[in-house]
Formats: structure tokens, C-alpha cells, sequence
């Protein structure tokens, strides 16, 4: 049985690893074929949230990957619209994951996919990224939850995916409503379609899976279990083996596409992503399949990162590529954190003294 | 019969499915919730032992037994 999932698992980590070397070949910025946080940051660019000129396209990725979670679950009877649980919570606890990645450059899954490349900074996030998941682990064995989610309307349940489909037709139709970069990572994209098509497709076999980068480090902590984890493996190993093979694997610190060599700062931005995609039940990208399922509350912690990325464009939170972040970036990644313990610690307190 | 059969309950939020470990004893263990039950990934409590609703309190969601290839509820809140 968990043979079989491992199977499935590894094979969606290789779909997603070969998408994003496709995509990276077509033109999506170098080690960011497929990244949440940067894409929802772009998106927000595009959308007038912020306005750094590098910055703005509409990822079809993003849309495709909540619509491919959306329409597989109808098909398979998992949409089940849910939430309700600490609504505000989780859109703070995802303002400040999109912070922390921000300051990093990007989501645990561009990590991964960095790291496949080479880029040995992201490794230095994925100690950061497994000591936030351990701390947050800490909170979940010791009585941390959100609360129960409840049953909710369709129509409550197919917002999101509705306002998503309303955004690729109209950036289809009526493209000039949008800002889009004409230089810098926001003007590097692959296809329309083609980046759609690869959205759908890892959206779909992420929701069938359960694939999340955050819960397979959690699962190792909390259950000793290795099942998740072999998507976060197969990823990497499909990227490494594509880079190889394509001549861009560079090893080392410097020099590489979209990334900064500030240590203390590629630690503690995943940090945050680590512990607030644990208190989420979710990293970023399992937060979309979640929205496409239905979940009002992972749907808030999506609004969440899209105001947190244009709040780190707008206040000079995120970092500048090679130079890393700055001053405002550093007090709102260490403030991040310090908030995130305290809601996890208040919480907790809470649910022991109710046990 | 239902005493040796594996059963399997689910919970709300991971600190239930240890109190309710921790309630029935024996040889229960701590696992992700098997795919076939539910899409999100969760705890679950996989046990033996006879299942008894007062080892229930307010996160525990659900109790199923296995039966054949899948499971059969037998509890639910």
C-alpha cells in the first residue's frame, strides 16, 4: 500500500521536475520553472497590487495548477468545500510564509528545484526550511490546531477557482487591464499554453498524490513516515538528472539565476516558510491543490501570500537578486517569525488548558 | 473478529490522534491517513484492539474497519 503511493509520489515529483526544466527551457527564468511564491508574486504585479517594473505577468501555471486540483477532485468526489478554521490566522500565517520566501526567492518547491540546479544556497533555505517544520512540530505534538473545519456551500467552495478562471479570460481577452514586465524574471515566461498545460497536469497529479513539500519533512518528525518525502526526492533527482543532461547544472554559491549567498537570511526566511506551512497543514503549493478542493481556508491563506507579496514588493521586503534583502526585509522576516511563535504558542496554550 | 481486525480512526488535528493513542494503548501507531479515506494528510491512529466510542472525544472524526481491499466506517461524529 504505501509501496504503491511512494510509486505515484515519485512519479508526480518526476512529472513536476521534468515541467520544470521544460518550462525553464521555454523560457520561465532560470531554476524557477515551476516557483508559488514568485508566480503569486507576479501575478499580484500584474493585477496593480505592486508595481516593481521586473515583476508582473499572470503565471498560467498557478491558474492551471488550482484548476487542475479543482476539476480532478470533482471528477474523483474530493471537492468537498471546508473551512472555517482561524480564517484571519491563516491569511497572516501565509502573509508571512510569502515573506519568508520572498526574502529566500522562493517557495520550498523552487527550492528543491534550485538545488536540482545546483545552487547551493538553497541548501542552506533547506536547513532553515527543515528546522521551521521540526519547530513547528514541536507546537502540532504538543496540542497546536487551527480548529475544525466545517462543511461549506459549493458556491463558497468554487469562488477561488472561479475568480481564477475569470483571470486567465480575461488576460486572454482584454490583456491590457495588466501590467507585465518588459524586462527581469517577470518578462521571462514560457508559453501561454504550454505553461498551462503543465499547470493543469501537476495540479491534477498533486491532488491525486497529496504531495507536499513541507509534509513529507513533517512526516519524518511526527510519524516516521517516509511516503510523502519521495515526492520531494523525486523532484530533485528529475531536475538534477534534466540539468545534467542540458548543461545547466553550475554547483556552487555565486552566480546563480535569481538567488543571493546572505547565509543567515536564506536560513531564516525558510524558517518561516517551514513553520508557517506546518501551522498551515501545507506548503504553498499544497495550499492551491487544497483551494481547488474547496477549502475556503486554504483559499485564504492564498489571499494571504498574494497580499504578502505585494506588501514585500511595495515596502522593499523581498530581496534583490545577488545582493540579498534589505534592512526592511531583514526586521520583517525576524518580526515573521516572532509572530508566528506566538500564535503558535498562544494557541497551544489554549488547546492544553481546554485537554 | 472485530477485536483482531485492523481498524483505523481520524481525527481533527494531530494532537487528537495522540490523546487517542495515548487512551486506547496497545499496539495502536500514529500514520498518515490512508488516501482511499480522505484527500487531506492528516493523522490517523491505526489499532487492533476492540474500538470502544468512549476512547472518542470532540477531534476524533471518524473510526473505519478494514474490510476486504478498503475500509467500512463504524463510527463517525
Amino acid at each position: 500500500m504505501r509501496f504503491a503511493e511512494k510509486g505515484k509520489l515519485a512519479a508526480t515529483g518526476i512529472i513536476i521536475g521534468a515541467a520544470a526544466v521544460v518550462l525553464t527551457l521555454l523560457g520561465n527564468p532560470g531554476n524557477m520553472g515551476f516557483c508559488i511564491a514568485c508566480f503569486l508574486r507576479d501575478t499580484a504585479g500584474a493585477l496593480h497590487l505592486h508595481t516593481t517594473p521586473i515583476v508582473e505577468y499572470v503565471r498560467p501555471e498557478i491558474i492551471g495548477i488550482i484548476l487542475g486540483s479543482f476539476v480532478l477532485s470533482l471528477i474523483s468526489g474530493d471537492f468537498r468545500p471546508r473551512g472555517g478554521s482561524s480564517p484571519v490566522l491563516r491569511f497572516i500565517i501565509g502573509f508571512i510564509v510569502m515573506i519568508g520566501a520572498l526574502v529566500f526567492l522562493g517557495c520550498p518547491l523552487r527550492m528543491v528545484i534550485r538545488l536540482g540546479g545546483g545552487d547551493l544556497n538553497a541548501l542552506v533555505g533547506l536547513v532553515g526550511f527543515i528546522a521551521g517544520i521540526g519547530c513547528g512540530c514541536i507546537f502540532l505534538n504538543n496540542g497546536f490546531t487551527l480548529g475544525k473545519a466545517e462543511k461549506q456551500t459549493n458556491v463558497e467552495g468554487v469562488a477561488l477557482p472561479f475568480i481564477t478562471v475569470l483571470l486567465f479570460v480575461l488576460f486572454l481577452a482584454v490583456p491590457s487591464l495588466f501590467l507585465f514586465s518588459e524586462s527581469g524574471p517577470g518578462s521571462m515566461h514560457a508559453p501561454v499554453a504550454v505553461a498551462l498545460l503543465a499547470g493543469l497536469i501537476v495540479g491534477a497529479a498533486a491532488e491525486r498524490t497529496r504531495l507536499c513539500m513541507a509534509g513529507g519533512i513533517r512526516d519524518i518528525f511526527i510519524v516516521r513516515d517516509f511516503t510523502l518525502i519521495s515526492g520531494f526526492v523525486a523532484i530533485f533527482i528529475a531536475v538534477l538528472i534534466g540539468n545534467l543532461i542540458g548543461g545547466s547544472f553550475h554547483l556552487g554559491f555565486s552566480d546563480q539565476p535569481v538567488s543571493h549567498s546572505m547565509h543567515i537570511w536564506n536560513f531564516l526566511g525558510m524558517f518561516a516558510v517551514g513553520l508557517g506551512s506546518v501551522l498551515l497543514g501545507g506548503c504553498p503549493l499544497r495550499q492551491l491543490i487544497l483551494a481547488g478542493e474547496g477549502s475556503s481556508d486554504s483559499a485564504m491563506a492564498v489571499l494571504g501570500m498574494i497580499v504578502g507579496a505585494a506588501f514585500a514588493h511595495n515596502f522593499s521586503l523581498a530581496s534583490s537578486a545577488n545582493t540579498g534583502p534589505g534592512i526592511n526585509g531583514k526586521v520583517a522576516v525576524v518580526a515573521g517569525i516572532v509572530i508566528l511563535l506566538a500564535i503558535a504558542s498562544i494557541v497551544t496554550i489554549r488547546e492544553r488548558r481546554k485537554a | 473478529m472485530e477485536a483482531e481486525a485492523l481498524k483505523v480512526a481520524t481525527f481533527h488535528s494531530h494532537y487528537g490522534a495522540i490523546m487517542f493513542k495515548k487512551r486506547i494503548g496497545g499496539d495502536a501507531s500514529l500514520k498518515p491517513v490512508p488516501r482511499s479515506l480522505s484527500s487531506s494528510c492528516g493523522t490517523a491512529v491505526f489499532f487492533t484492539s476492540p474500538f470502544n466510542a468512549e476512547s472518542t472525544d470532540e477531534n476524533t472524526e471518524a473510526v473505519y474497519i478494514k474490510d476486504g481491499d478498503g475500509w467500512r466506517v463504524i463510527w463517525k461524529r
